[in-house]
């Protein structure tokens, strides 16, 4: 656990860094720091390495003032992942990694099977342990500075918006092999980022800071989208707070209708006769036959199908979006039911396989059950041997 | 040693050191003459080429290797031999002087151009300018302060080393080093001494004042950050 | 030019070629030990940069004639070391630099990380910023040892031994052929020296892509 205890840090000529900072991050957690620049994150996370000295207050790592202990040891526990990597130049991949062992004075070969392992852990070849770092992209070579930090095992890691040098789409990759490595691994993250999807995605607990180095809100990621503090915190968090917010309750609560599915196979007075048995559904979903979704059939449609032919040969619109039942948040659903020309959402299993449609009233009923701060927690993008949470009641 | 000093005192402060052609004006103005004259020759040969090699790229390594061979050239040897060649004149210190220059200016230039932020050629190329406007206008602007670097580096150099035109029975403050050397006068070797480091400071004074006026602002500054 | 002189005095070019090299490279290594301390107190404390600047640039302001002739009257005598301190004190203006330049080109985020990573302030010297700041350092070790070998034929005319022994030695017995094989062997001398030092820095430093070297 590590603790801020009314941490302050005033530079002399005023600026106010952190004013008056009180924070527990729990252990085995991330924690994100986010905010506006100058809003005292990143001092904050230097704090705890003595990167940064406060001007007063206390900064304990697991009850032990980190002023106890040189630096450098302290350091060596601790570690530390920057956005421009600070990779040694002059050093393999192989040995940065290793620097940490190394310095701790671990056996050599030790140290160097252990930043294979890691290599491994992170998603590097292990062909490149003897290249350089100007040889490695710049993706590869935050996964080194990753790997260089969790060498020594420590039970601490910083990470100072270690992600926002690369494109969106290593962002996206790194974001979730990380979130990979720490189902794994379980350590106690800091993590500083000024992307507050970033902290939406990867934060246990989210820290939102403001201009002058106070602390504004302390949440998790639902409370901090369902109940920002202020209007300083709302408009941080940006648009669509509430569509964001259905990422963080699950599906499972929809009720689905297997009525107007119908088999490709049939013909035109089956899917009649389905619809009977359904009222005001101007609309059957067709699947084939492993009942996975083909495509869409509406009403009048219907009547210029001849007579003998096979449903899954008429003109059929496209589907659009599914959500996987058990896996899938709300937001799926509502994206789903957005994409379809039948402006209804498709639930299916893990194989693929139609559960059954889900009609706007379906959607509005649970979406209700968010607005009513009824939170079911799903858990948003984590590692797929995860368990869902137990499918809550609309 | 401070009957040294009160000899050399004596020698700085007596008038004959200070008129006729064998006093310290006339010396200091047959060294600044060498020196200009030397620091002409070397810009002339040299700015131009690295101008040229640093902005269009080529012949780095040709301009390096010429830059190192000038180096190694022994001066006093040199000196010799171009003497043994072409008998006594201005002519055999002044290619020894300009072949000394070379290397600083060449080098300066070529890195100064060279190390120009590719960014901004880019830029100047996409607002249309030709290659020698962005050689003129935005290249040179930015490199002035390492190539004056190098102008400075050249002229202290050839200063030192101009002592040496006396060696072949020339003038300039070499003349006091060498005579005093075959005299055993070590006041007029101080002597000679004292006043090309002098001039030497003074050439660091005035480019001092160059790099006022010829480096634009806009770069003094950036360079400071 | 007529070449007699030169086959039978084959000896006397080897042994002023060896004794050269001694007087030229020597002050080289003294240099480098002298100014490794002084760059790290340069950038370590930003304020001792202008003196030691300064005075480095002054040294090489100074006539080399001089300086050797000072040295060989009042100091230390018709000895090798009469060259070889002056020839020292001229590298620093060189080497100092090329140390601080070298030093500063560490980048901020290695620099970051290495103290981050638990580097304690001499340890993050010796292994992390000398090493990055090796090429650099090695580019100034070129430029010394090629000046030096050069001016140290100065060294020869004051009778300090060496290649400008030949120099004074052809000027005054006008045997152009002998002043000419010694400005021979300078220039080659040079060159091996220079080429030695390319090698060993690669060796050195096998991260380094095609590196530019350092400004006069």
């Amino acid at each position: 656990m590590i603790t801020f205890d009314h941490v302050t840090k005033r530079y002399p000529d005023g600026t106010v860094a952190l004013d008056d900072f009180t924070l527990d991050c729990a252990t085995g957690e991330i924690t994100v720091f986010v905010g506006t620049s100058g809003g005292g994150k990143t001092t904050a996370l230097r704090t705890i390495n003595r990167m940064v000295d406060p001007t007063s207050g206390r900064v304990l790592i697991d009850g032990q003032d980190v002023r106890d202990k040189s630096p450098a040891e302290l350091r060596r526990g601790i570690g530390y992942v920057i956005q421009q990597v600070g990779l040694f130049p002059h050093r393999t991949i192989r040995d940065n990694i290793a620097t940490v062992p190394y310095l701790l004075g671990w056996d050599k070969k030790k140290a160097r099977e252990t930043a294979m392992e890691l290599m491994a852990r992170v998603g590097l070849p292990t062909s490149m342990a003897k290249r350089y770092p100007f040889q490695l992209s710049g993706g590869q070579q935050q996964r080194v500075g990753v790997a260089r930090a969790l060498a020594a095992d420590p039970p601490v890691m910083l990470m100072d918006e270690p992600f926002s040098a690369v494109d969106p789409v290593v962002r996206a990759e790194l974001q979730q092999e990380f979130l990979r490595l720490q189902a794994e691994l379980h350590k106690t993250i800091v993590f500083v980022t000024h992307d507050v999807d970033e902290a939406i995605r990867l934060g246990d607990h989210i820290a939102v800071f403001r201009t002058g180095g106070t602390l504004v809100q302390h949440a998790t990621p639902a409370e901090l989208l369902a109940r920002p503090a202020d209007d300083f915190v709302a408009s941080f968090i940006g648009r669509d707070r509430g569509i964001r917010l259905l990422s963080f309750h699950n599906a499972d609560g929809i009720e689905l209708h297997d009525a107007a599915v119908v088999a490709g196979s049939a013909d035109r007075s089956a899917a009649r006769a389905a619809l009977a048995g359904v009222s005001g559904e101007p609309w059957l979903l067709v699947v084939d036959d492993a009942r996975r979704p083909i495509g869409w059939l509406s009403q009048d449609a219907l009547d210029s199908v001849p007579e003998t032919a096979e449903l899954r040969d008429a003109g059929l619109l496209p589907i659009g979006n599914t959500f996987t039942v058990g896996v899938d948040p709300l937001r799926s659903a509502l994206d789903s039911s957005v994409l379809s020309p039948s402006g209804r959402a498709v639930g299916v299993d893990a194989d693929g396989a139609v559960l059954g449609i889900a009609t706007q009233a379906d959607l509005a009923t649970a979406i209700r059950t968010v607005a009513a701060g009824d939170l079911h927690p799903h858990p948003l993008d984590r590692a797929p041997d995860e368990p869902a949470e137990p499918a809550g009641d609309a | 040693m401070s009957t040294f000093l009160q000899f050399f005192l004596h020698w700085l402060t007596s008038p004959a050191q200070w008129s006729g052609p064998d006093g310290v004006p006339a010396r200091v103005g047959e060294h600044l003459y060498y020196t200009l004259l030397a620091l002409a020759v070397a810009i002339v040969l040299a700015l131009p080429v690295g101008l040229y090699t640093g902005h269009t790229g080529r012949g780095g390594f040709l301009a390096a290797s010429i830059a190192n061979f000038a180096r190694a050239l022994p001066t006093i040897g040199l000196l010799v031999i171009i003497v043994q060649g072409l008998g006594i004149g201005l002519l055999p210190p002044l290619i020894v002087l300009v072949a000394l220059a070379i290397p600083p200016v060449l080098i300066n230039t070529y890195e100064g151009i060279r190390n120009v932020d590719a960014e901004l050629k880019d830029a100047a190329r996409g607002v249309g300018m030709t290659g020698t406007e962005v050689l003129f206008r935005v290249e040179l602007p930015a490199a002035m302060p390492l190539i004056l670097l190098g102008l400075r580096t050249a002229a202290i150099q050839i200063v030192a080393t101009a002592t040496v035109a006396a060696y072949v029975g020339l003038g300039g403050l070499g003349r006091f080093i060498f005579d005093g050397l075959s005299r055993q006068d070590y006041q007029a070797l101080a002597g000679g001494t004292v006043f090309a480091v002098l001039l030497a400071l003074a050439v660091s004074l005035v480019f001092m004042l160059l790099r006022r006026l010829l480096v634009p602002r806009g770069v003094r500054l950036q360079e400071k950050a | 030019m007529e070449w007699q002189w030169l086959p039978g005095h084959l000896d006397d070019l080897a042994a002023a070629t060896v004794q050269h090299l001694q007087l030229s490279l020597l002050p080289v290594l003294l240099g480098l030990i002298i100014s490794l301390p002084l760059g790290i107190v340069s950038v370590r404390w930003r304020w001792t940069y202008p003196p030691i600047f300064g005075v480095a640039n002054l040294l090489y302001a100074v006539p080399s004639i001089a300086l050797f002739v000072f040295m060989s009257q009042y100091v230390t005598g018709l000895s090798v070391a009469s060259a070889i301190i002056p020839l020292a004190l001229f590298t620093l203006s060189v080497l100092v630099p090329n140390v601080v330049d070298g030093l500063k080109q560490v980048p901020d985020p290695v620099r970051q990380a290495a103290t981050a990573v638990g580097f304690g302030t001499l340890r993050r010297l010796m292994q992390v910023e000398l090493p990055i700041a090796v090429p650099v350092i090695v580019a100034g070790v070129r430029v010394a040892t090629v000046a030096s070998i050069s001016l140290g034929s100065v060294a020869g005319i004051m009778g300090l031994g060496g290649l400008g022994q030949l120099f004074q030695d052809g000027q005054q017995r006008d045997i152009p052929s002998e002043v000419f094989a010694g400005i021979v062997l300078t220039i080659v001398l040079a060159f091996v020296c220079d080429l030695i030092l390319v090698v060993v820095q690669r060796a050195l430093t096998p991260w380094t892509r095609a590196r530019k070297g350092a400004a006069a």
